[in-house]
């Protein structure tokens, strides 16, 4: 790479040799129209429109794929380069469909842009035969193959960014075209209706297939996706006061079919318009101030009566951190209570634990685009396509484009396991044992870092000692996994220089999970990979804020920033901010709450949009747990189960009504922004929680969100800088909780417990697992409401292998009684042919078949996080008379 | 029924195993793996096609994009029999097409098809060189000249007549 000189229209530039000519004229300002060209691929040169000339040799040459040279001579405009770009222009016209007047894709369409542009209007060429519509049964996308000029964005994007490969070319000369695998419909393929190919697509061949409104939004705002935790930054088309569509603000960083199809919940009939407050058993509409005093009234006579301990606040992963924030000032400062917790107890709280007893921080934000420098990718329990897509995509591209080697540690199988070069398959509930052994074989062939492992760690020999006992022949016995395979698989992550650990909801909802937490940054230590780019610890998160829920201190036992509740140095320096007393006393996490309601203990429960009813194990317990209760109030979107129970009920805003921000997986700050007005009189979290306080005589000293961002930057300056108003993506903080031990400090191995492998009990043959599908997320309350994915994924499944299906005379879309010890429930059978003969899946997200019936009300002890991924189970026909 | 696709999936297996160890180490193997592969099952099943991804690494359906960008490759069963009918100039003015639709009526196939017992394929060829014997008919790779309607016929029925199916 050097420094040359050459002319551009007649100027004099200087660039680097590698640079492409498209670069170079972009970067200077002269415009060159490309229709193949997109910035995170690879150059195509496959439109020719971006064609510019030599002058001194007259060559034309394809700007997006040439190179600069010395002393070239380009010309972006010459005679030449007009008549051969018009010339390109009218034969894409003259295969192209004549439609424009009805095209969906109107003055979006790049193609008639540039037609325009160039002057031209109709192709004054013999038309050219067009291929016949693709049919195509999905309400996602649809394929026009004639207005496709084969630029091969969409095949490009989808094979080299979400790595999906679902799109290819078909055949070859005039006949070539788009097609899946076999050429047969979308839904029938590899597609999971991610969008990035119709976010691609220079013209109408790839489009939504049931757009809200046919047209283009008449502005478009930059906010965040709401769904999970990768946090990514979407450009939302309006029109009116409606969504029309949304595709990713970073090319480089598609959407997956929730945040592409899903966000139109909003507009949901079912959205709450105003107050209700329970008058004789029934919740009627009241307005604000009438709910608001009532609400002050019964709270403060709760807590005169009670005493604080006596009132529990659940806030949401969904909230923003100055809802969150706010919220947990208000408990703390005003109803003087720490039993606060947030939905992100139900898998985040493992993370935390066996984080800080091993690394000393609560959590780790690594770069997604880091794992294109990884050596060896692990991912354990985590179904990435469908709880983390952007994750999936990263590790697909590091595994395709970068030679990256993947192992996957998951007894079920995923759509990562065509990219894996080993699948370790445990029986379920023995992974604590398959990663013991993985140390084991690491320590006993001495494949650890020596070096980082005196410099930076602490109790190595103790460690080395204490996994000494389980060679792999003695955990294939437990695990059913090959000692071979175990063996290659640990010399493969040691032998890493970057190796990194991704985990899930398969490691935090099985017994006792923060033990496999530690365990897996024991592997990481062992590595040296704990804080190198292209090493680094991944956990999965589930939803769009749970990390800024917990950085905002919406926990029972840690301050904002994950700060010390029980140190009272620290206790004293948030009092005087906050000017006034905080309660010392550790408070209840959110599954002791519910248990207390039960007993009666706890009185009133403050829930901003939390589902408990169906979030919780043991619908039933629940259920009573919220009827004990004096006081239930609840900030819901919807008329939720736990709503039906409120005695106080208020609207709240969405995401796409107020401003905000969210703390995503890898530690980014990424800015929320209001695109309409809250929906009849409904209000952000944060603001009824103001008007609240005013009500009860204790103001909160904010008048606007701003106030508040002040306060929360002044508490935890590393969440500095806010990212910019019209936002790209967030700027990337130091990690928050670094006041604790933190990169500079020293890990330490902690020996991991093992819980018992739970053997099926008599009567219950089948394993059940509760999995995750791209077409909804959490309890589906948003993905539910959303026209497309509910029209796509219309009913909840049981997957039953097809022998046991054989077996039980179960057919295809038959009802079946799924039973396990604690509930029980009726689903569709749908057939698997993937399964392995005793594992039944069940599809966490649907409102018919909520997973929480089928399990005890128990929580693991350490981290009060909810055993919820795995219970035993049997399947019991549906005789015809109780249908 | 399924049983028995699972045993053809086990063949295919095998076979793509044994054509992969050929070419273990190869710089750039896709093109001669999909060529022996359809040499050893007479076309490249999308089984096949997984099977090949899987081992080498693009995806199936870049796969099948190449497979359908070459003529030689094909991603559909061919018959044990090729009849290739001459669309030559010369062919062509002396009767090639009547031959043509003969063969369309016996086989109930159109042309680049195969019969549903995988008997026979029936296509089409640009020239083979004999000319002077126009129309001309290749049934696999035997020239046959100066060929009618009836004598297509005649020729299918004789086949037939020495190996029964």
């Amino acid at each position: 790479m050097t420094p040359v000189t050459f002319l551009l229209n007649g100027r004099r530039l200087t660039a680097q040799s590698d640079s492409t000519i498209l670069q170079v004229a972009r970067d200077n300002d002269v415009d060159i129209p490309t229709l193949c060209e997109h910035k995170p691929l690879t150059p195509h040169a496959a439109c020719r429109i971006c064609l510019v000339q030599e002058q001194s040799e007259g060559r034309l040459l394809a700007a997006c794929a040439t190179t600069v040279a010395q002393d070239m001579d380009i010309s972006t405009d010459s005679d030449a380069v007009l008549r051969h770009r018009r010339m390109t222009v009218r034969l894409m016209l003259a295969s192209h469909s004549a439609s424009c007047m009805v095209c969906g894709k109107g003055n979006r369409c790049e193609l008639r842009r540039i037609a325009s542009d160039l002057g031209i209007g109709t192709a004054g060429l013999y038309r050219m035969r067009q291929p016949a519509l693709t049919l195509d049964d999905n309400p996602f996308i649809s394929r026009d193959p004639s207005k496709c000029i084969l630029c091969g964005k969409c095949i490009r994007i989808c094979q080299e960014v979400v790595v999906e490969e679902a799109l290819g070319y078909l055949e070859r000369g005039f006949s070539t075209r788009l097609a899946t695998f076999t050429d047969g419909p979308l839904h029938q393929s590899e597609c999971t209706f991610c969008g990035a190919c119709v976010s691609a697509c220079p013209t109408g061949a790839l489009t939504e297939a049931h757009p809200a409104y046919g047209g283009t939004g008449d502005r478009t705002v930059t906010t965040t996706c709401p769904y999970c935790g990768s946090g990514c930054t979407v450009d939302v088309q309006v029109k009116g006061d409606t969504v029309v569509r949304a595709v990713p603000s970073d090319p480089e960083r598609p959407l997956c079919v929730r945040g592409s199809y899903g966000l139109d919940f909003i507009h949901s009939p079912d959205r709450l318009h105003r107050p209700h407050v329970r008058r004789n058993g029934k919740l009627q509409p009241v307005g604000w101030p009438e709910a608001l005093s009532f609400l002050a009234g019964e709270l403060q006579q709760t807590l005169d009566k009670w005493g604080p301990e006596a009132v529990g606040v659940l806030g949401s992963p969904r909230g923003t951190n100055e809802d969150n924030y706010l919220l947990q000032r208000f408990a703390r400062s005003v109803l003087g209570t720490n039993n606060i917790d947030n939905g992100s107890r139900l898998y985040g709280a493992p993370v935390r634990q066996g984080l800080m007893a091993t690394l000393g921080v609560p959590e780790t934000n690594p770069d997604p685009d880091h794992l294109a420098r990884s050596e060896v990718i692990l991912v354990v329990g985590a179904d990435l396509p469908n709880s983390a897509p952007q994750l999936a995509y990263a590790v697909r591209r590091a595994v395709k484009l970068h030679g990256a080697r993947l192992i996957l540690l998951d007894p079920a199988r995923s759509r990562l396991d065509r990219f894996a070069s080993l699948r370790l398959r445990p029986y379920f509930g023995t992974d604590g044992v398959l990663l013991k052994s993985l140390a084991e074989v690491i320590c006993r062939e001495e494949l650890f870092d020596r070096e980082f492992i005196t410099r930076r760690t602490e109790g190595f020999e103790q460690f080395r000692q204490a996994v000494s006992d389980l060679a792999p022949e003695q955990a294939n016995q437990v695990t059913g996994v090959p000692a071979r395979h175990i063996t290659q698989a640990a010399r493969q992550f040691a032998g890493a220089r970057q190796a990194a650990v991704i985990f899930g909801r398969g490691i935090t909802q099985q017994p006792m999970p923060s033990e496999a937490v530690k365990a897996l940054a024991n592997l990481s230590m062992l590595a040296a990979a704990v804080w190198i780019p292209g090493g680094g610890i991944y956990a999965v998160e589930l939803e769009a804020n749970g990390r800024g829920a917990c950085q905002m201190g919406m926990l029972p036992d840690m301050l904002p920033g994950y700060d010390r509740l029980d140190h009272r140095g620290i206790r004293r320096g948030f009092e005087e901010v906050w000017g006034g007393p905080i309660p010392a006393e550790r408070g209840m996490a959110a599954l002791q709450m519910i248990q207390a309601a039960a007993e009666g203990q706890l009185k009133a429960l403050y829930v901003v949009g939390e589902n408990p009813f169906r979030s919780y194990p043991d619908p039933q317990l629940v259920r009573e747990a919220l009827d004990n209760l004096q006081l239930l109030v609840v900030h819901d979107l919807f008329f939720s189960e736990t709503a039906s129970c409120a005695s106080v009920l208020l609207p709240a805003a969405s995401f796409a009504e107020k401003d905000g921000t969210f703390s995503s997986a890898d530690g980014r700050l990424n800015r929320l922004s209001r695109i309409m007005e809250p929906p009849g009189q409904s209000l952000s979290d944060w603001s009824i929680i103001l008007r609240l306080a005013e009500e009860m005589q204790h103001p909160l000293p904010f008048s606007s969100l701003k106030d508040i961002q002040a306060e929360i930057a002044e508490i935890l300056p590393e969440l500095e800088p806010l990212p910019p108003p019209e936002g790209s993506r967030g700027e990337r903080p130091t990690a928050v909780g670094s006041r604790w031990p933190s990169t500079r400090g020293i890990a330490r191995f902690c020996i991991p417990r093992l819980p018992e492998v739970a053997t099926p009990s008599e009567g219950y043959p089948f394993t059940l697992v509760v999995r995750g599908s791209p077409w909804g997320q959490g309890t589906g309350q948003r993905t539910g409401r959303s026209r497309q994915l509910r029209t796509f994924c219309s009913r909840g499944v049981v997957e039953v292998p097809h022998r046991a299906a054989g077996r039980l005379h179960l057919s295809e879309g038959e009802t079946v009684k799924v039973v396990s010890e604690h509930g029980s429930l009726a689903v569709q059978v749908k057939l698997s042919y993937s399964l392995p003969d005793s594992v039944v899946a069940l599809m966490a997200h649907r409102k018919e078949a909520p997973p929480a019936a089928l399990f005890a009300f128990e929580a693991d002890p350490d981290t009060g996080t909810p055993l919820m991924k795995t219970c035993h189970v049997r399947l019991e026909r549906v005789r015809h008379h109780e249908r | 029924m399924r049983d028995n696709s699972e045993l053809i999936t086990d063949i295919y297996r095998s076979i793509v195993r044994e054509v992969l160890s050929d070419y273990a180490g190869h710089q750039w193997p896709l093109i001669p793996v999909l060529q022996k592969t359809q040499q050893r099952i007479g076309y490249i099943p999308p089984q096949c096609v997984r099977l090949i991804s899987q081992a080498l690494g693009p995806s199936p359906v870049e796969i099948q994009g190449v497979i359908s960008f070459y003529e030689q490759l094909r991603d559909t069963p061919r018959g044990r029999t090729v009849i290739r009918t001459c669309r030559g100039t010369a062919c062509h003015v002396r009767g090639g097409p009547e031959v043509m639709i003969r063969l369309r009526d016996i086989l109930q196939i159109s042309e680049g098809e195969t019969t549903a017992d995988l008997a026979y394929s029936l296509e089409s060829v640009a020239c083979v060189g004999a000319c002077g014997l126009a129309p001309n008919v290749l049934v696999d790779d035997e020239v046959h000249g100066r060929m009618t309607p009836q004598k297509i016929e005649q020729l299918l029925q004789d086949r037939e007549e020495e190996e029964p199916w």
